[in-house]
């Protein structure tokens, strides 16, 4: 997999939260992408600030008898999608 | 029901100190005393908001002519729009930059005539190249989206791929390869401008193999010009559907072109409300939806999707506003596209040999 524990996701240059509270979007330069469920909890800790895996922790926590290792591999192919997307940068 | 729109194109002023060749901007331009004042836009943006608009693009002519760019970034950025400064650069200093970047600029789309001083200067009609390769390392400086945009035609294609590699060297996240459209000035100078079959052959090829050099650094955006394409584009993403665009003197347009087209009527923000006009007014449902269409439109499985094609196209085109964009295959009048692409010359004119009929864009004055 292409995430180290160590790196810090944060939306990549360029992108930035945008919509409404019930409809948060990602807006970047050519368009935007409504962003919800789990995705909306993985993106809400990539602030730049917290490692790949206090984020993956803190989503274990949040959601607590869901399998963790289901977890940890839900964040990884969603960050590494939107990282194709540029979206994302760690 | 019918959606809002996406976008907002703001023409913030048609005064520029470039006079580009390809200049798709109306042959009647804004007075410089007819622009909208600050409070004007400052009450549109928020409007915009309002609908759900998300992308606020600010062009012209040179937004930056505009001294009260700052204030209308930050007002934007204020109701949360995503702001996109399309710009020539001209005269940006790195002081200025830098309070555009911090009063909320998210993107800049900077345009390059070509990557030789001379010919771009010679197709700008003006001294400009130089400063741009200063301004790009200065906008490399923050953390903004940055996007090259070359706009192509018959004078710089021949040498697309020496362009593409000093682009490059100026590290955008982004390059935009546009053909150029055939409205406004470059209509004007479309038999000096209109690539010929081969050097649009070439084009591919060089794009092609720079998206695979480039891949995960830079991204390249380009498509097929639209003579040459098999279909027509989806202007605008189809009619008064997602895109709406005011002009400096406060007239909403469904599209940068609209004016053309005879008999329409676009109402001003300074006396009807963005919401009002988007849903009400004559221009805007002009030719929303199918009613208006001829065939083979009308039963053509294409018509969700490219919407007819263009409808301002199809007015120069054809004098019949509601015709199929005639630059599709299956257009009645596809042959008047057949014959444009025929007589464009195949020479290259030099910046020294003007060619008769290469018109520059002028600066409006005021009335």
């Amino acid at each position: 997999m292409g995430i180290a524990e160590t790196c810090k996701p944060a939306l990549a240059i360029g992108c930035k939260w945008g919509g409404t509270e019930e409809e948060p979007m990602i807006l970047f330069p050519e368009g935007a992408i409504r962003i919800q469920g789990t995705g909306l909890a993985i993106l809400a800790l990539c602030d730049g600030q917290r490692a790949f895996t206090d984020i993956v922790e803190e989503l274990q926590r949040q959601y607590f008898g869901a399998d963790p290792q289901r977890i940890r591999e839900d964040a990884i192919r969603f960050l590494e999608q939107l990282h194709e997307k540029r979206i994302v940068d760690y | 029901m019918l959606a809002n729109p996406l976008a907002l194109i703001a023409e913030i002023t048609h005064r520029c100190p470039l006079h580009c060749v390809y200049c798709s901007n109306p042959l009647e331009l804004a007075a410089a005393n007819s622009e909208l004042k600050t409070e004007d836009w400052l009450r549109v943006f928020a409007e915009a908001a309002q609908m759900g608009v998300l992308h606020l693009h600010l062009t012209g002519g040179e937004p930056l002519a505009r001294t009260d760019l700052e204030e209308l970034i930050a007002a934007a950025r204020g109701c949360k729009l995503y702001t996109n400064l399309i710009t020539s650069g001209m005269g940006l200093s790195r002081e200025r930059l830098k309070r555009l970047v911090d009063a909320g600029l998210d993107h800049i789309q900077l345009s390059f005539q070509d990557s030789r001083q001379e010919r771009a200067d010679w197709i700008a009609g003006t001294k400009s190249h130089a400063h741009k390769v200063e301004l790009a390392g200065w906008i490399g400086e923050h953390r903004i989206a940055f996007t090259a945009n070359l706009v192509v035609h018959r004078q710089n294609l021949d040498h697309l791929e020496e362009t593409l590699a000093f682009i490059e060297m100026l590290r955008p996240g982004r390059i935009e390869i546009a053909h150029t459209q055939y409205y406004g000035w470059a209509l004007e100078n479309r038999a000096s401008l209109m690539p010929t079959a081969a050097q649009l052959q070439n084009a591919l090829r060089v794009v092609a193999a720079a998206e695979e050099r480039l891949k995960g650094t830079i991204r390249i955006d380009s498509v097929i010009p639209d003579y040459y394409a098999q279909f027509p584009k989806a202007c605008m993403g189809g009619w008064g559907r997602r895109l709406i665009l005011i002009d400096p003197a406060g007239k909403a347009l469904p599209c940068h072109a609209a004016g053309v087209i005879p008999g329409m009527v676009f109402d001003n923000v300074r006396e009807h409300s963005l919401q009002a006009i988007w849903n009400d007014s004559s221009a805007f449902q002009r030719f929303r939806g199918e009613e208006w269409m001829q065939e083979p439109c009308r039963s053509c499985d294409r018509r969700t999707e490219d919407f007819g094609g263009c409808r301002c196209q199809a007015f120069l085109l054809t004098g019949d506003a509601t015709a199929t964009d005639p630059v599709c295959s299956l257009a009645p009048r596809h042959n008047v596209v057949v014959q444009a692409l025929g007589v464009s010359t195949a020479e290259v004119i030099s910046p020294s040999g003007l060619s008769e009929g290469w018109k520059y864009r002028p600066n409006p004055g005021r009335v």
